[in-house]
Formats: structure tokens, sequence, C-alpha cells
């Protein structure tokens, strides 16, 4: 057991940080604001990506045969410590890097890989995740969305809600149920994945303004959307098998606590400037900030390690995502008391963490699963009867 | 970033747990407030486990791990300052248990009534105080460790240390080892509680509300745990302070959660939760306590205000 960083991986986060402070613009700050979905950021990633595409770190964790670098797990996860840091100038396409492309590599057709990963690639593509429902959030199993078979493929229609980057996307990975009146199977088993063209006919992408920005939060709407069977991501029953096969390449998640850290260290230097630092409350509050930013990584690196070290997925990743919330949650509060003037137009990098930090506890599932799912299967409590 | 235990770390746990075999760590028959296990207190010393730090090629995390696992015996050992803290502040080998304070030298201390030598830290300075056991006063608490204080504090035998901050350091690193063994072990007491005892015609670990609150109790086992093991491996004051501010201000909550769970059972001797929690409590107050070590935190790791 060790805690160190070797020379490699010291040289892979400088490069980076080295390439960032030469390629990101001055109005940065601006740009970020509004947060990874939002129009202003989505075309810059689509600048920005093929830069990072020319320096080999768009898709270094990707096997060679699809153009990546078999890059070792920690590099990829330093890439992704210092973008998320950096506000994400990636965008959305950070998705398509981290599992978009790895699950098609490992279940789509080579017709499908053919037609998805070059753009991935080239940092010219926008995927949404077509999960959440109305009445199907984090319980994805009740979703209602309906792919009835037709000749060639299948006829779509409902709603999706709660989608990032669906105004901008070319495509959805999208989730729908086989009808039982068409032969779907009930529960799980009835549920495809349609890898759907944005533009088709009959789709309509409604933006929900929010308190996190733009472009995070859209309604899509359905209304009888033809998509060929060509575009259907495995079998039809095999569906959930793939959502667990994401759920578990994304068992890392986003690194939010680097981008809590570095909020806080941008936090202290200006309250030393403004002659505030030498407050023992201020003080001490920073230190119990900082101490969740670092359990948190701690638990995250938990996980990254275990994957350098392909050892099987275990329950410990929701341990590490409420460790996570609770570190952007409290560094946010740390924020909001001492430098609400961030908030009022001061500080468009905490205003954007701080819209990030609202949304962890809610994002890729609520929080409240990971703590379901901690006491089952890392602590191995029994299930509650239902009542 | 390795959290593999290195072959020389597995092959010291596992000799740990081997000696830890041939005794008796099943908790106290009798209702205590603690035992104090003067055969394994003797035996690990012979052993040279609690030498670790000093040994060519070894280091404070070795240490670490091993107080770690002693720290989750229902009887309690003095190992942490033995095996962490004394070796940098030039105590010889042997000379121990160690106590240490914080404070006026008349306070009590953990361990005081067995120590031989009592490490303080007197704000500017530390010092190495020999220790007479008739100059020891036993203190009763609810506290789960052996306490005592000086009955004198003039005419001491005593040696000077100017490095108060390595005192500091590595007491912050040895208490959040500690923390993290007592926090793994009152977990696992709860669970196989929680797991067998019914109520309403089901287990109570099967209440939504019960898992969510062990579940961010593991969070806090774990977090404590790395963060421990981080600090003894760099030795670095932010480090040192992170990890044990973090056990400190995370103990109210999950001391109180583990012991409702067990509800009026938790509140007698007789069931063992206190045997961890209580020394929890006990670590949660040393060294100015969470909020301090939060400050010292911050102070370690953006400095002061200059």
């Amino acid at each position: 057991m060790e805690f160190g960083w070797s020379a490699e991986e010291e040289a892979h986060r400088a490069r980076i940080r080295d390439l960032l402070a030469r390629t990101l613009p001055a109005d940065w700050e601006q740009i970020s604001l509004h947060g990874p979905g939002s129009d202003a950021q989505t075309a810059y990633a689509r600048q920005f990506c093929p830069v990072l595409a020319e320096e080999g770190l768009l898709v270094p964790n990707w096997p060679k045969e699809h153009g990546g670098e078999d890059a070792p797990v920690w590099l990829q996860f330093i890439l992704g410590e210092e973008m998320w840091a950096a506000g994400e100038p990636r965008g959305g396409q950070y998705m398509n890097i981290n599992w978009v492309g790895p699950v098609l590599m490992r279940y789509g057709t080579p017709d499908q890989l053919e037609r998805h990963l070059p753009p991935i690639r080239a940092g010219q593509s926008l995927w949404c995740q077509g999960f959440s429902e109305p009445g199907a959030g984090s319980d994805l199993a009740a979703l209602r969305t309906t792919a009835t078979p037709v000749e060639g493929g299948y006829k779509v229609s409902g709603s999706k809600v709660w989608t990032s980057y669906a105004g901008l996307a070319d495509t959805c990975f999208l989730l729908a149920r086989v009808p039982a009146a068409a032969g779907g199977a009930e529960g799980k088993a009835g549920i495809v994945i349609l890898l759907t063209d944005m533009k088709s006919p009959g789709i309509q992408v409604k933006q929900i303004p929010a308190l996190i920005g733009e472009g995070d939060i859209h309604e899509v709407f359905f209304d009888d959307v033809f998509v060929p069977t060509t575009d259907r991501l495995g079998a039809e029953g095999q569906a959930w098998e793939i959502i667990n096969y994401v759920l578990q390449h994304e068992r890392v998640g986003i690194a939010r606590y680097e981008f809590s850290r570095r909020t806080l260290d941008r936090a202290v230097a200006k309250l030393k400037a403004e002659g505030r630092w030498d407050d023992p409350i201020v003080q001490e509050k920073a230190g119990r900030a900082l101490m969740l930013c670092e359990a948190a990584r701690m638990l995250v690196y938990r996980i990254v390690d275990g994957k350098a070290r392909d050892l099987p997925p275990d329950a410990f990743g929701s341990v590490a995502r409420w460790a996570v919330v609770v570190a952007d949650n409290g560094v946010n509060e740390f924020m909001t008391e001492f430098l609400p003037e961030g908030l009022l137009g001061e500080d468009p990098m905490q205003q954007a963490h701080h819209q990030r930090a609202i949304a962890a506890g809610i994002a890729s599932g609520a929080a409240e699963i990971q703590l379901n799912l901690t006491a089952r299967r890392w602590l191995q409590l029994p299930g509650e009867k239902r009542r | 970033m390795k959290y593999e235990l290195t072959d020389d770390q597995a092959s010291v746990l596992a000799g740990l747990d081997q000696l830890l075999a041939g005794v008796d760590t099943d908790p106290p028959i009798e209702p205590v407030v603690f035992e104090y296990a003067a055969a394994l207190d003797q035996t690990l010393a012979e052993s040279g486990f609690l030498d670790i730090a000093r040994e060519e090629g070894f280091s404070p995390l070795d240490a670490a791990l091993i107080v770690e696992r002693l720290a989750r015996l229902p009887q309690v050992v003095e190992a942490a300052a033995s095996a962490i803290v004394a070796p940098a502040l030039g105590v010889p080998a042997g000379t121990r248990p160690v106590a240490l304070l914080s404070g006026p030298l008349t306070k009590a201390a953990r361990y005081l009534p067995m120590a031989q030598v009592l490490l303080a830290d007197r704000g500017d300075h530390a010092l190495a105080i020999k220790v007479e056991p008739d100059n020891v006063e036993t203190v009763e608490t609810l506290f789960a460790y052996p306490y005592g204080r000086l009955k004198r504090v003039e005419g001491l035998e005593q040696t000077r240390i100017d490095d108060v901050a390595t005192l500091r350091r590595r007491w912050r690193i040895a208490l959040a080892a500690e923390a993290a063994g007592c926090m793994a072990s009152a977990i696992d007491t709860i669970l196989e509680h929680v797991k067998t005892r019914q109520a309403f015609g089901q287990p109570l670990g099967a209440f939504q509300a019960i898992q969510h609150r062990l579940a961010m109790a593991a969070e806090t086992a774990e977090s404590t745990k790395y963060l421990a093991f981080r600090a003894a491996w760099s030795d670095s004051e932010s480090d040192a302070a992170i990890a044990a501010g973090f056990a400190q201000t995370r103990t109210a909550q999950l001391a109180y959660d583990l012991h409702q769970f067990a509800g009026a059972m938790s509140l007698t001797l007789e069931f063992p939760l206190h045997l961890w929690t209580y020394r929890l409590r006990a670590l949660a107050g040393e060294l100015g306590g969470g909020s301090q070590q939060a400050r010292a935190a911050a102070l370690a790791t953006w400095g002061d205000a200059a």
C-alpha cells in the first residue's frame, strides 16, 4: 500500500495542466458558467476535443484497435480529474469517452462501431442518455416509453425527462420497453436499447429552465419515432445486462471532489486577499470542508485502484459516491456561508461549482439509492419486506 | 497509488493475526468499562511488532496497519503511541507503554497507570516525562481506556523535546489509525445485531431508516481508515490533521447511531459496543478535538494569513 504518484503519472498530470493553460480561452470562466450542457460549452467542446484528440488525450483509455492508446486506468482517471476540475471543457462529450464508446465496443455491431466511434474519436459527437422518465427516475425498471416492433425496426412513443445534453445531442442512448401486447417480456427483460438519431422525425426536445444551468435538464418527447433494428444495441432482453455494464464502467463517476477541492483552494486564496483568513471560524470550517474532499478522494481512488488491478467491481462504488456527494455539499455550504458574493455575479466558477454541487446527490441516480446499495451489497443487510 | 498491501505488509499482518490467534481476544465475560490486555501487551512488546517503524525498510504506515488491527480487539492495549509516536521522538525501544497528554500536566491521560513514559505537548515544546507508578492516581471514567493523572508535577524526571510538531503529527496519525479500527469493530458488532434481532416481523437491519444510517457509518469508517493510512504513509502535517479531524468530527454521529440501533441493550456494559464507541469518544476529545484538527488541517494546507 502506498499513496504516491509515479513519475509517469505526475508528468501526465503536468502535461494536461499545461495543455489546459495553453488552450482554454481567456473567457473560459464565462463559457463554463452555465455548465457542460450549455450552448457555449458544447460549442467550445467541439473545438477543444479535437485538440485533445491530436494530443492523444481524447480516448487514451480505449483499446488501440479502436483508436485509443490502451492507457493505464490511472492515467485516464487523472485526465478526468483535471478536466472536471477545470470546469469540463469536453462538455457532454466526456460521457462518450467514459462509457458510450466502451459499451459500443462490447455490445455493438461492426456497423454500429463504424458509424459511431469515428465521430467520438474526432471529438465531434454528442450523446444524451434517455433513461429517466416522469414515472421512472432512479427506479429505471419502471420505464414506460414503448418500442413497438414494426417492419424493419421499432416505433418509439413516450417521453424522457431530466435528459442532459438532449437539446444539442446527435444520438440518444435510449431505453424503451417492448409492450407486452407486442410480445415484450415483463419487467427488466422487456427493455431494449436503441441508439436513436436525434434528428429522427417525431422527436421533440424541450429545455426545462433549471437552477443548475443551461442544457442540463430537458424533456424529450417521442411520437411514433421510427428506429431501425440496426440501431438496437444488443438483443432484446439483453438491455439490463448492458445497463449494468454501463453502470460498472461508470463506477468511479466523475471526479467531483477535485472541482470541490480546487474551488476551496480558490476560496481560501480569496479570503486571504480580503484579510479574512485569520478568523479561526473560517479556518475551522474550511478545514472541515477540506476533510470531506480528501475523504471522498481516498474512497474514489480505492475504486480506481481496483479497476487498475482488474478486480471485479464491488459495492464500494456506492460508499464512495456518498462521500463525493457529502464533499460537494460540504464545500458548497462553506462557500455559501463565507463567500455568498460568488453567487451574486462575482465568481462564475463558484456559481458553476454550486450548480454541480446541488445536482451531485441527484444526477446518476439519487444518493439515497447509493445508501440502499451500500446497505444491501456492502453491508449485506437484508431487504425490507413489502408492507 | 496502490491500495493493495505489499508482500511485506501482508506478511506482517499475517504474523500479527497468528500472534492474536494465540491469545484470548473474546469480549470480556464480566461487564466492564474496559479490559486492559496485559498479557497481550507483553507478547506484543516481546514480538517486536510495536517497533516496526524503527526497522529498516518499514515505516509509520506499517505501524498504522498494526494499530488499526489491534484497535479492533475488544481488549485495549497501548500500541498506537508506542508504534507510531515514540519512534519519532527519540523514545528508546522498549520504553513503553507510552501515555500522551496535551495541556496542563495535571490532566488525566490514557494509559498513564501503566505507562513508563508520558509525552506531553506543552505548546511550544514537548516533554518526555518518566512515569513513576507511585506518582499516578487512577481515574474512573466511562471512556474505555485506563486513565490516570500525575499526583505531583514537581521534580519530574523529564527531557525537553523542541519538535512538538512531530509529537502532534504522529499523535494525529496514531489517533486516526486507532479510531479506524474501533469504528470497524463497532460497526461489525451492530451489523451482527441488526441482522439477527427481529422487530415487526423482520430483522432490524431490513428497515431503510437503519440501513441508510449504517451505510453512512460505513462511509465514515472507510474514509477514516484510508485517510489514516495515507497520513501514515506521507507523514505530512496536513494529511495527519485531516485524518484525525475527520475521525473526531464523525465520531459523535457514528456513536449515537450505533447505540441507537441496539436500543437499551447498547446502554449496558454486557453489550460490547461501548468497548469501541467509548474509545472513540475518548479519542474525539484529544488534541483539542475535531474543530482544532480542522483548523490545523486548514493551516497546514493553506498556510496562515501571511
